[in-house]
Order: C-alpha cells, then sequence, then structure tokens
C-alpha cells in the first residue's frame, strides 16, 4: 500500500507534467462552444426587445379616445428636470378659460434618461418609451420638438 | 570621454498613460523602473473630475439623487442607497420593511454584477481573454432584471428618499430565484477556469502584499482589508437597510496578496446569492414609500452614513441649511482612498505586477475623481 | 431636532487630556461629535490612536461658511475596530490658517488632505507632498469654496490647454 503522501506527490507531479490544470481550463471553454450557449444578439437585424418601464426617448401622449393633447401645461416636469432641459411655453386658451401647452422643447443631448420627469406628469402626458436609437447627424437634431415628441422618432431602418 | 547621457542612468521613468487598457479608466500612473523593477509610483488622476459635489449643491435633494449612479458607474445601485440612507438619516425616516427587502435584493444583485465586472477585467489584464465573455453573460441576466425593476441597466437611480418608487414587476420573484439556481454553477465554472491554473497562482501569489496593519493605515477598506484577515464588513458591524436580519459569512484571507482578494471576492459572489435567496423568499406585504414630504427640507444638521460598497466603505457626508438643497454633500469614495495604497504595493516589485494591482484593487475611475 | 450634550466615557477622556480646548461634545441623531479648537487636532487624532484605538481615519473634508469669520469647518471622521465606533472631529479655521497635517499618524491623510487643498484652497502645515490632486496642476482657484460659482473656470487655463474659448 503506498503511502498516501507519496501517492499524492506523484499525482502532482503528473498533473503537472500533463497540464492538467491547463486542459480542465480548455475542456470549460470547448464546453461552450455548443451552440446553444451562443447569446449574441444579431442587431440590427434583430431588434431587442426592451423592458416596458425602459427609459427611452420621451413622447407627448395624447388622450386615446378624443385625441386631444393631455399636457395641461403645468411646467412641473421643466422644475423636476435637474438638467433644466425642457422647456414650456402654454398660453391661456379664451374658449376652455384653461391653460394649454404651445411649445414644448426636450433637450437629448443634455438629458439623462432619470425619469423624474415622468415621475412627477400628473396628466400622464410626458412618458419615456422604449425607443432607444437616438442618434442624429447634427446637435440641433438632438433637440425634440413638440411634434417630435407627439409623434414619435422612428429610426432609419438600413438594409443589412 | 563622452558626456553622460540619459541611458547611462539605470532608472527610467515611464508613463502608463491615461489611455491604457490596464488601468480601468482614466488613471495616469507614472512608473519609476529600474529595468523591471518598480523603485516607485506616482498616481495622476482627476481626468474624470466633474465636480459632483459642487453639482450637489446646486440641486435639490431628489434632483441630486441620479448623479450619484454616475460615480461608481459599474455598481451604481450602491451609490443610490447610501446617498437615499444619508437623506433618510438628516429626515429621520425609515423606509417601509418590504422597501429595505427588495433593496437588499437589488444591492446584492448589484454586488455581483460588481464582482463580475472586476473579475472579467482583472482576468483580462493578466491574460486570461476567456473568463471576460462569461462573466459579462452573466451580469446580463442581472442587468435584464434591473432594466425591467427600474427601467436602466447601467445608471438605474433605482431608489428614492423614502423608499422605492417603482411597484414589484410580476416575476421579480421568479426571476431572482432563477437567477440564484443558475449562478452558483456559474461561479464553479469561473473556478474552474481560474484558481488552480498555474499561470493564475504563478501571477497572482504574493504580489501586492498589504498586511493588516498597513490596511488600517492606509484606511484601506472592502475585499482588500477582508484579504488582509481583518474579518470586518460594515453590515455585519453597523447594520443598515435589514442586514441583520440575514445569515452569512464574511470571507477573509490569509496573506493580503492579490491571489486572497480573489478568493475573497469570489466567495463574497456566493454570500450574496446566499442573502438574496433569503431575502426573495421573504419579502413583506406593505407600501414601498415612506411618508416623506413633497419638498424635501431636512432640519438643520449634518450627518454621515456609510454603506458597505463591493469596493469598500463608501460614505455621505450631508451638510443641511434647512433648505431645499443640500448645503454640502461629501462623498468618501473607496476606490481613492484604496488606489492612495498603490505605490505601497508595487513598490519592489515587478511592472507586469502594476498591472495586476491595479486590477485587483477594483478601482473605478468615476469614484475616484467624482 | 437639536444637538444634544454627550457625556460618554470618550468625551470625558478628551475633556480631562486637553481640557479648555474642547468646546463641545455633542451628539446629533446618534452620531458624536466634538467641536475643538484647531491647534489641539493632530493631537487629539494622535491620542485617540494610541490611547482610544481609533485607527482608522475614515475621512477628512472641509465645509466652508463664509458668513463666519473662521470661514471653513475642517472635518475629521475617525473610526475605532475594536469599538465599533465612529466620532467626528470639528474645527473652525480661518481663510489662511495652516492646520498641522495628520499624515505623520495615519498614512491615509495624504490624498485626503490634498483634496481638501485642492477644493478649499486650506494648505496643511508638514504636508510632503501638497499638490493638486483633482484639478489641473496649474488651474487657479479653489472650486469648492462658496464664492466660486458653479459656471466659473479657469479661462486662461482652459484658453491655452484646450484651445477653445470656454468650456462652458
Amino acid at each position: 500500500m503506498r503511502n498516501p503522501v507519496q501517492q499524492s506527490r506523484l499525482f502532482h507531479i503528473l498533473r503537472v507534467i500533463f497540464l492538467v490544470d491547463l486542459f480542465q481550463g480548455l475542456w470549460v471553454t470547448f464546453r461552450n462552444q455548443h451552440p446553444k450557449n451562443i447569446c449574441t444578439e444579431q442587431y440590427p437585424a434583430e431588434r431587442p426587445k426592451v423592458a416596458e418601464r425602459y427609459r427611452g426617448l420621451p413622447r407627448l401622449n395624447r388622450d386615446p379616445e378624443t385625441g386631444e393633447p393631455l399636457c395641461i401645461g403645468c411646467n412641473l416636469c421643466a422644475l423636476a428636470c435637474p438638467e433644466n432641459l425642457i422647456v414650456i411655453t402654454s398660453e391661456r386658451n379664451e374658449q376652455t378659460k384653461r391653460k394649454e401647452m404651445v411649445t414644448f422643447s426636450f433637450d437629448t443631448s443634455r438629458c439623462m434618461f432619470c425619469g423624474l420627469c415622468e415621475e412627477v406628469c400628473p396628466s400622464d402626458a410626458l412618458e419615456l418609451t422604449q425607443n432607444f436609437e437616438m442618434a442624429t447627424y447634427t446637435r440641433e437634431g438632438q433637440v425634440l420638438t413638440r411634434k417630435m415628441c407627439e409623434e414619435g422618432i422612428e429610426a432609419k431602418r438600413y438594409k443589412c | 570621454m563622452p558626456d553622460a547621457t540619459f541611458l547611462d542612468s539605470t532608472e527610467l521613468v515611464l508613463n502608463m498613460g491615461p489611455q491604457h487598457p490596464s488601468t480601468h479608466g482614466v488613471l495616469r500612473v507614472i512608473l519609476k523602473l529600474d529595468g523591471e523593477k518598480v523603485l516607485g509610483t506616482d498616481c495622476v488622476i482627476g481626468y474624470l473630475h466633474r465636480g459632483v459635489e459642487k453639482i450637489a449643491e446646486n440641486r435639490t435633494y431628489v434632483q441630486f439623487n441620479p448623479y450619484v449612479d454616475r460615480m461608481d458607474y459599474v455598481a451604481a445601485v450602491s451609490n443610490g442607497l447610501g446617498y437615499c440612507l444619508a437623506i433618510e438619516k438628516l429626515l429621520n425616516v425609515e423606509a417601509p420593511p418590504r422597501a429595505q427587502v427588495v433593496r437588499v435584493i437589488l444591492t446584492e444583485l448589484n454586488r455581483i454584477a460588481s464582482h463580475l465586472v472586476w473579475l472579467g477585467t482583472h482576468a483580462l489584464d493578466i491574460g486570461a481573454l476567456t473568463p471576460v465573455f462569461y462573466c459579462f453573460r452573466e451580469r446580463e441576466a442581472v442587468l435584464n432584471i434591473f432594466e425591467k425593476y427600474c427601467g436602466a441597466r447601467l445608471t438605474t437611480h433605482a431608489f428614492r428618499i423614502g423608499g422605492l418608487q417603482y411597484e414589484l414587476y410580476d416575476g421579480f420573484e421568479q426571476e431572482v430565484k432563477a437567477f440564484c439556481d443558475m449562478f452558483p454553477a456559474k461561479v464553479d465554472e469561473y473556478e474552474e477556469l481560474l484558481t488552480r491554473n498555474r499561470i493564475w497562482v504563478g501571477r497572482l501569489v504574493n504580489v501586492g502584499v498589504l498586511n493588516a496593519e498597513d490596511c488600517k493605515r492606509y484606511g484601506v477598506t472592502g475585499p482588500v482589508l477582508r484579504a488582509a484577515g481583518v474579518e470586518w464588513d460594515l453590515r455585519k458591524a453597523q447594520p443598515y437597510s435589514g442586514y441583520e436580519k440575514y445569515d452569512f459569512r464574511i470571507p477573509t484571507g490569509r496573506n493580503g496578496d492579490t491571489y486572497d482578494r480573489y478568493t475573497v471576492r469570489m466567495e463574497e459572489m456566493r454570500q450574496s446569492v446566499r442573502i438574496i435567496r433569503q431575502a426573495v423568499e421573504a419579502i413583506p406585504e406593505g407600501p414601498v414609500m415612506a411618508k416623506v414630504p413633497k419638498v424635501i427640507k431636512p432640519p438643520v444638521g449634518e450627518a454621515y452614513v456609510s454603506i458597505e460598497a463591493p469596493k469598500g466603505e463608501l460614505g455621505y457626508y450631508v451638510v443641511s441649511d434647512g433648505s431645499t438643497q443640500p448645503y454640502r454633500v461629501r462623498v468618501r469614495p473607496p476606490s481613492f482612498v484604496n488606489l492612495q495604497a498603490l505605490d505601497r504595493m508595487v513598490r519592489g516589485g515587478l511592472v507586469a505586477d502594476v498591472v495586476a494591482v491595479i486590477g485587483t484593487l477594483d478601482i473605478v475611475l468615476g469614484e475616484v475623481d467624482r | 431636532m437639536a444637538a444634544v450634550p454627550w457625556e460618554g466615557e470618550l468625551a470625558q477622556e478628551l475633556k480631562a487630556r486637553f481640557g479648555e480646548s474642547v468646546i463641545q461634545t455633542a451628539s446629533y441623531l446618534g452620531q458624536n461629535f466634538a467641536l475643538v479648537k484647531p491647534e489641539v487636532v493632530a493631537p487629539m487624532v494622535e491620542y485617540l490612536r494610541d490611547a482610544a484605538d481609533f485607527d482608522y481615519l475614515v475621512d477628512i473634508t472641509a465645509v466652508d461658511w463664509p458668513k463666519r469669520a473662521e470661514r471653513f469647518d475642517l472635518v475629521y471622521i475617525l473610526y475605532s475596530f475594536s469599538r465599533n465606533e465612529r466620532l467626528r472631529l470639528k474645527t473652525a479655521i480661518a481663510d489662511g490658517y495652516r492646520p498641522q497635517s495628520v499624515v505623520g499618524t495615519h498614512a491615509t491623510a495624504n490624498w485626503l488632505e490634498r483634496e481638501v487643498f485642492d477644493m478649499f484652497g486650506i494648505e496643511f502645515a508638514g504636508h510632503p507632498d501638497l499638490r493638486r490632486i483633482l484639478m489641473p496642476d496649474d488651474w487657479q482657484g479653489h472650486p469648492l469654496r462658496k464664492d466660486y460659482s458653479i459656471l466659473e473656470q479657469d479661462q486662461h487655463w482652459v484658453e491655452a490647454n484646450l484651445g477653445i474659448e470656454s468650456g462652458q
């Protein structure tokens, strides 16, 4: 019966000579080559499905039944923004005797998408959507006007 | 007789510039070398200084919350936790139990995510090119949970002063439990790749030794202190957010070398899974937000609150003058203080060890420079 | 709630040893702090390390109160592993006063004091290497002072080094 200390020493020498520890690591890498382990997303051919609560580009919502803009021009989003990048002008509508939003400017180049504007909006008008494709060719293109916020921005799809 | 030139000296001053793949950010280390032996170093930082503490004096308490995520951007949730705990201390409110448990779950997931980045990039610097892919693949699972919960993967802005903004989404518990079931096997896989690999052992054992006394002198905390043998963790010493309810071990090392820091962080990942499992079993019902006024105006005073961030002791010293904006917010960054010990750790070693030590200190330049 | 007086054992020890220099020992929201005279800070940090086992200097920072004569509040936060206790030492210093550096007692004070110097302009006497750490070395002005507005910059440095008119 060989001495257990001697036996483990022999084992150890064999492990060192035959690079057992390195092959164990290589086996892990080899195991991960199986096609079922591929987790690369082929963007832009397949676009990722982002979460519902994702904080992307802003959108001004309209009432689904009447089609009226939900924004009441209260300026709370502009006050909540840490970067002061929302600029709203509003004027009093003589017919409904209520304040109405006229222009809405949102500067996405300075926005950090924190979601504070979405949180304070009392009428669910301002919402950060799942749209994350917001690249433009110019710095001015990063400033969203009311029209762009209401209609949403569709990223240009190239053939790939 | 030719004149003496710079070639006659054996000392070489080498610049490991701000743009370098192994400095984990914009860190400049000026090395004084004798061949390959390091005689001294000088760190130049401040390339990522954004004046976060100055910004804090010009924003309200709620508005400043998103800015803290951007300091330690790898583990953004902990920064938010520290800040919210500090303001809650000033206001003398406590988050409701449900919010506290969810905070613990998210913070521990964030700790796992931070250690995965550390492991991947540290292994990449040493030369092991495979673990980084596997670490980031597991990190995707964690970031997906963050995305579904609060809407962002990296700069999460997950917590609010007084609790949480969002209720848990449907399927949160299942996904977290599935992650806990899947993850320990992956940690075993990383260990299979690295722990007994002769190259890994050869590059890490007895490199960058920092013993316990030096750790305390340099104010170094976190896994670096625990690897030196000091069994100290703020989650056990001064528990916050309900950590006293969970049963977990503090892993320690023996020699304080780079290999011990590696084993400590691997074990911390396993212990984090243990905490998450305990927390997700028993999420109490109730509100997620405490009764906090709409406009936050803490009374005049100051408080220092610190948490165990993945990198060390992250502290917030907030001074309030009774108005809606903080008077002074000081962030005590663990990476900044840990980086000071770099000189002590690499002196007398080789140049290749500088890369290993920067990796093992686990610094994030966003936190060093703020 | 206001600060309540703190009369624990440590407070008694400090008052006995340093007498009149300890202006006030109080506790706010359960966190103990001691307001002391500036000359006694360095000896007190050393005494706390040797006699009371406060072996870990957590942070050194400053707060600017421009309307006061002693404009800066220098704050030292210390922690003891064995006692699991945290202590804040505060001292009020005027602009131009040079406090004694505690680098000899805690090596971690090296970069922390450099940052206080960089941001506030408080020079520490006895510091081995007092130069700017976060701002560029030849920057003029100390950013975290209250009279330095958030949009202010060292115009000359920006033009000379970045080649643009303004960073704002």
